[in-house]
């Protein structure tokens, strides 16, 4: 259960670039949660907003968006996604859904990454930047 | 007036976190020092592992302990006369490589070849911190039940050595320790599995020589 330490990364990352950019109001936050993570975007989602109150974040709405895990094969070379229709979560991890191999590295899916947010700033200060 | 803007920000955390342990792998190479993250369950037996390790082991060896309170595991070190420090990762359920890398500064890096760090016990959420050690041992025993493996697949698929403790009472548990070496197998085909009793002795010497041959390539 390590949502809370990470929620508390994402208001501090989200705080400092708002500060950075002169803003008043921090609108929305875009975050991506890679699907390979331990980490369970909901709970994330519920701690980040207790943790927003009494902050420069209160009331903005935050978006999660999570990432699929894509592989490289390193038998055939296949590269890409990974379907999750009907399959185990991570049954993905064992095999190349191209040649069933099972030296695989993972390019995608690892991400807590704050992507962007949309602040509000005052007019002279966006005239600065 | 106002004005709204959108700001990229493309932080990535865990990025932050993996180029801290690159940092302590480097500090660790400086030194020339043989990092080993042991991770396991709960009650696996890995504080037993390090212990009988530390009496064993030829080279000069250090402990960090991590665990939520980490003052028992460490205090268990402490009575082998090595440099431990105890990491209190308080609410947190797995160890970093930012509290790992505050501990290296309260070692004596220079006088250690082989550093076992001990992860607190738990299979799921250490998989995502790496702390920059050379080498990760995943510690289970057949106690756990002997779907543990399938259950908790990611540890595995990253760890390069894996131990199952308490083989001599799978069957008095109903485990089949075969079936979780060949679990361990499925994810990580070029794994060394070790089947070990830390009790009778079974398998230690193996783990040694994992060791030492890892800590020499």
């Amino acid at each position: 259960m390590h949502e809370l330490s990470m929620a508390d990364a994402i208001v501090k990352t989200v705080i400092e670039s708002a500060e950075k950019n002169d803003a008043i109001e921090v609108q929305e936050v875009t975050v991506e949660i890679g699907q390979m993570t331990m980490l369970n975007p909901e709970q994330i989602m519920f701690m980040v907003e207790i943790l927003s109150e009494d902050t420069i974040l209160k009331g903005a709405k935050f978006n999660m968006e999570e990432i699929p895990i894509e592989i490289k094969c390193e038998s055939c070379n296949f590269e890409g996604k990974i379907d999750f229709e009907g399959i185990d979560h991570y049954a993905p991890i064992i095999n190349c859904p191209a040649c069933e191999g099972r030296e695989l590295s993972i390019t995608a899916g690892r991400e807590c990454n704050v992507k962007n947010i949309k602040i509000e700033q005052r007019e002279e200060d966006a005239q600065d930047s | 007036m106002h004005k709204i803007a959108e700001v990229e920000i493309q932080h990535d955390i865990m990025v932050a976190n993996r180029k801290l342990a690159q940092k302590n792998q480097k500090i660790l190479d400086n030194s020339n020092v043989f990092g080993v993250d042991v991770l396991g369950a709960i009650g696996s037996g890995k504080t037993s592992l390090i212990e009988q390790l530390i009496q064993e082991i030829k080279y000069p060896v250090a402990v960090i302990a991590g665990d939520v309170i980490s003052k028992f595991d460490a205090g268990r070190f402490e009575q082998y006369d090595v440099p431990v420090i105890g990491l209190n990762t308080g609410k947190e359920c797995h160890l970093d490589a930012h509290l790992v890398e505050h501990a290296f500064h309260d070692l004596p890096l220079d006088e250690v070849d082989i550093l076992f760090i001990e992860n607190v016990g738990n299979l799921i959420c250490p998989v995502d911190f790496d702390l920059g050690a050379h080498m990760r041992m995943v510690v289970i025993s057949v106690s756990e039940g002997d779907d543990t493996v399938e259950k908790h697949p990611l540890i595995f698929k990253d760890a390069d050595l894996v131990v199952i403790n308490k083989i001599d009472i799978a069957e008095a548990v109903g485990a089949d320790s075969d079936k979780m070496v060949s679990d361990v197998l499925k994810l990580n085909p070029d794994v060394q599995v070790i089947k070990t009793s830390l009790k009778t002795g079974e398998g230690f010497k193996e783990i040694m020589e994992a060791l030492e041959k890892a800590k020499n390539e």
